[in-house]
């Protein structure tokens, strides 16, 4: 229920794992922005976003995380999402998210899917 | 130096708007319209690390041309108290500090001479004949003059290059100078502030002595003041997440608004107890853990040091150590309702002289504000643990770990409303406070406040009879004149309480003189059926009470309010106690005699024990005014999940209605062109169906920004809303406009709620 923003990440392989946790809006939005902007222009291509500790989200910061995986997408990087909470799952489906980008369960299955063992 | 040294720039965190306020006071000097700001606040809140914050803007603001603000910091309690002294090193430490703001890196600190060399090598002039004066004063011990010298030299120095901006820190110790008159600093700096183009901020612990010299001065209204408190929920959850990653050890991000919460958002315990848990090489999986870890560093750790150094240097003195510790436990764990002056010295139980000094020294390290006699105390919560630790261990000898135990244990239960808490508690004391209030004197029938003949009396008659009854009573009781009724709170720490709900002070004629003093302390039963238990229990209060205030026993009158029923064994406990006892009925008379009306009692859904919601009632209604400010919407989701409670709908619903209410939120921040800058909501709660309003007095919806915006995928906010929620209605009239959103709770509770379906897994990665 925190409004702050916190963003972790870590790399798994050649995977940048980055976790939400909190209330999604437009700081954190951008935060995010910024930490995948930098994996892109890092080289790095694999990219997976864990909602997990997201509570909260509102429009603002969905359209962040449309714009991370159009630049993902643009740059021909993979991406998935995992952990998303059944409300969020909803509200990307709504937002057209989920036709993109696929989620999952764990951040383990998410992992093997991005790097091609699933 | 020694907070200078240790203000660490990247653990700075929150406080933009007061930093904000401060930056344009500063820079507006440049102007001379630079207004100048009373900082304050409770010892170690951040009212330095605010100054050095601020020092370090001003010094890398790149303003437009010359001159620049040059922010001199000097703080008051590294000095010793003779105005010699203090006048030398403020010389100093102006030379110094002036030397780096113009770039020099490292100027000879200890050879003033050379500091003044340099400095006119930068162009600035007459360092030399001010030292020289200085030590002409210094040698004709005349302080006052070396003092003026030295203050007023930062003023005569600047000019096209820079102007000084001062931030004086610990101001109150200025009130120490030995053969200074208090307020003799202000009165040399006066002409300046008033002038406009020098920016002072004065930061201090004990507003209320430099709030009376600046007034003595004709200063105060030339002062805005800053009352500076712990760090917003936003700003200290960002400050754990910096000091956890810098020990790196972890605390689940779930449990660190409750852990700002507990430590009052103040960052220094923030960094003291992320130090405690790093050294003990602590894992913090839960808030067990962490309540545990918490309650090692209050009660032995780096938490307790602090406190009891804090209180070791305020008051050396071993005994007036335990008084003050004693005194400050009682108002600030024990909420012993007081504010006064005279009513902290009898608390105390010592000297009028005594008790002044104990106020003072806790006034002047920030612990009380003292305003017009009236006192209000710090509301620091880990303090109170602190104190609460000091008298147990002190007191009562109780080993560390049993009270530690005790204040984990106090904690964990924390929040789950204790019994008489309730609404209808509180309403009853609040209608009994109303009417001591309107005693004034008058006498009523004895029998008011005797339960046990008013039964034998009146038992089993009707109302009408009752009151004709009473009005031929013979046997009548003066009542005081009530000067105060203060509110007690019930002690939140599982023992026993020490407060009363009411405490009212008053006297037995139309004097207020200490011979007519009487104080009536009174409860309101909680239990339905009174026991004698309580009874005790209130007696030995009342005893503690009157030992406390030194109060002769008929000077202390004791009042009981019955609930529903008393046990004969309570009536007779009373009657042997002189306690006065009063049936509700006694009381609705009581009121009528004075024109009061009790309220009717509500059935108030409570959320302990299932909650069965408005289910059968008429719709419950709730309303909220939130400003429009970044991620206040959050609150309003709060609410939301708060209201939703009560109905006892399913989590996957009230998610939907708080994103629902988050987007009508930022909906009407950003689009309304609203002018009182508040958005109104209400929350209407019936049997099938809750019904959330969202109103901004804005005129219609402004399209130029939400244009822009949409250029970023923006505007899915009503399509979100019409997703998460059965019907919206958007009604926009000359007053504004109203988002109306219901969500049908057609399923009955503990069944999902939702109306719609999104339709099939959200992608094809799912399970």
């Amino acid at each position: 229920m925190s409004p702050h923003k916190t963003v972790r990440t870590h790399e798994m392989g050649d995977t940048l794992v980055v976790s939400v946790g909190g209330y999604l809006n437009s700081l954190l939005g951008e935060e995010v922005e910024k930490v995948v902007r930098a994996e892109l222009e890092g080289g790095g291509r694999r990219i997976l976003l864990n909602f997990g500790g997201t509570r909260l989200v509102n429009s603002i910061g969905i359209s962040f995380v449309i714009g991370i995986v159009e630049k993902v997408m643009e740059r021909e990087g993979r991406m998935a999402f995992c952990e998303v909470s059944r409300i969020n799952r909803d509200l990307f489906q709504v937002t057209g998210l989920a036709k993109y980008v696929r989620s999952f369960e764990t951040e383990k299955e998410a992992l093997d899917y991005l790097s091609g063992n699933a | 130096m020694g907070a200078e040294a240790s203000f660490r720039e990247d653990e700075f965190f929150g406080r933009e708007e007061e930093l904000h306020a401060l930056t344009r006071a500063a820079l507006e000097g440049g102007r001379g319209i630079g207004s100048s700001f009373m900082i304050y606040g409770p010892p170690n809140i951040g009212k330095t690390s605010l100054l050095l914050k601020l020092a370090h803007v001003l010094r890398t603001s790149t303003g437009e041309g010359l001159p620049r603000p040059f922010p001199l910091y000097f703080s008051f309690s590294q000095i010793l108290s003779h105005p010699l002294a203090l006048s030398q090193h403020f010389l100093q430490e102006f030379l110094l500090q002036l030397l780096r703001f113009l770039g020099e890196a490292q100027p000879s600190a200890f050879n003033p001479a050379a500091m003044c060399d340099r400095l006119a090598s930068f162009g600035v002039t007459g360092c030399r004949e001010v030292l020289a004066a200085h030590e002409r004063c210094t040698a004709e011990g005349d302080g006052l003059s070396a003092l003026v010298n030295a203050l007023s030299f930062p003023f005569s120095a600047s000019g096209d290059l820079f102007y000084p901006v001062f931030l004086f820190d610990d101001f109150q110790y200025t009130g120490k100078l030995q053969g200074v008159p208090d307020g003799a600093m202000l009165s040399i700096l006066r002409p300046y502030i008033k002038s406009g183009h020098f920016p002072m901020f004065l930061s201090g612990s004990s507003p209320g002595r430099v709030t009376a010299s600046l007034k003595r001065e004709g200063l105060f209204g030339t002062f805005q003041m800053i009352e500076v408190a712990g760090l917003s929920a936003d700003s200290s959850i960002r400050l754990w997440g910096h000091l956890c990653e810098r020990r790196r050890v972890e605390i689940p991000a779930s449990l660190l608004p409750r852990a700002s919460e507990r430590l009052g958002g103040i960052p220094v315990y923030q960094r003291m107890l992320v130090e405690e848990i790093f050294f003990r090489n602590a894992k913090v999986p839960d808030a067990i853990t962490l309540e545990n870890l918490y309650a090692l560093a209050v009660t032995e750790g780096k938490l307790n040091r602090y406190w009891r150094e804090f209180f070791e240097n305020t008051f050396p003195d071993r005994s007036r150590r335990g008084r003050a510790i004693r005194f400050l436990k009682r108002v600030l764990c024990d909420r012993f309702p007081l504010d006064t002056v005279e009513g902290a010295i009898s608390l105390m139980g010592v000297s009028q002289e005594e008790g002044e000094e104990i106020l003072s020294a806790l006034e002047f390290k920030g612990l009380l504000k003292a305003d017009l006699e009236q006192l209000s105390f710090v509301g620091d919560p880990v303090l109170a643990d602190f104190l609460y630790w000091a008298f147990e261990r002190g007191v009562l000898g109780k080993g560390t770990s049993q009270v530690a135990a005790a204040i984990v244990q106090a904690q964990l239960s924390h929040g789950s409303p204790e019994p008489g808490q309730g609404a209808d508690h509180a309403r009853r004391v609040a209608i009994v406070k109303e009417l001591m209030r309107k005693w004034d004197l008058r006498e009523v029938p004895l029998l008011l406040f005797d339960f046990g003949k008013f039964r034998e009396k009146f038992g089993g008659k009707g109302l009408l009879e009752v009151v004709i009854g009473m009005e031929h009573e013979a046997m009548r009781v003066r009542l005081p004149k009530v000067s105060s009724v203060s509110t007690g709170y019930r002690a939140s720490r599982g023992g026993p309480r020490f407060d009363f709900d009411l405490v009212a002070y008053g006297f037995l004629e139309g004097d207020f003189s200490e011979e007519n003093l009487v104080i009536w302390a009174v409860d309101a039963a909680v239990e339905k059926n009174l026991g004698a238990r309580a009874v005790e229990h209130f007696e030995n209060r009342c005893r503690l009470l009157a030992l406390e205030k030194g109060l002769p026993h008929d000077r202390l009158r004791k009042w009981m309010l019955i609930n529903e029923t008393a046990d004969p064994a309570a009536v007779d406990l009373a009657e042997q106690y002189g306690i006065h006892m009063s049936h509700p009925t006694q009381v609705r008379l009581f009121l009528n005699l004075f024109g009061l009306e009790e309220l009717e009692r509500e059935p108030e859904p409570s959320r302990s024990g299932g909650a069965p919601a408005p289910r059968a009632g008429k719709p419950l209604e709730y309303e909220l005014v939130l400003p429009m400010k970044a991620d206040s919407e959050v609150v309003a989701a709060r609410v939301a999940e708060e209201v939703a409670a009560f109905a006892a709908v399913d989590a996957d619903t009230v998610d939907r209605i708080k994103m629902a209410i988050i987007e009508a939120c930022i909906n009407a921040f950003e689009h309304s062109a609203s002018e009182s800058g508040k958005v109104r909501l209400r929350y209407l709660l019936s049997p099938d169906k809750i019904e959330l309003f969202v109103q901004d007095d804005g005129r219609g919806f402004r399209t130029g920004k939400a244009a822009e915006e949409s250029k970023k995928n923006r505007g899915w906010g009503l399509k979100l809303i019409r997703e998460l929620v059965d019907d919206v209605e958007i009604i926009t009239g000359p007053d504004g406009t109203v988002v109306r959103m219901v969500k049908y709770l057609e399923a009955g509770p503990g069944k999902p709620a939702t109306a719609k379906e999104t339709g099939g897994p959200a992608s094809p990665g799912e399970r």
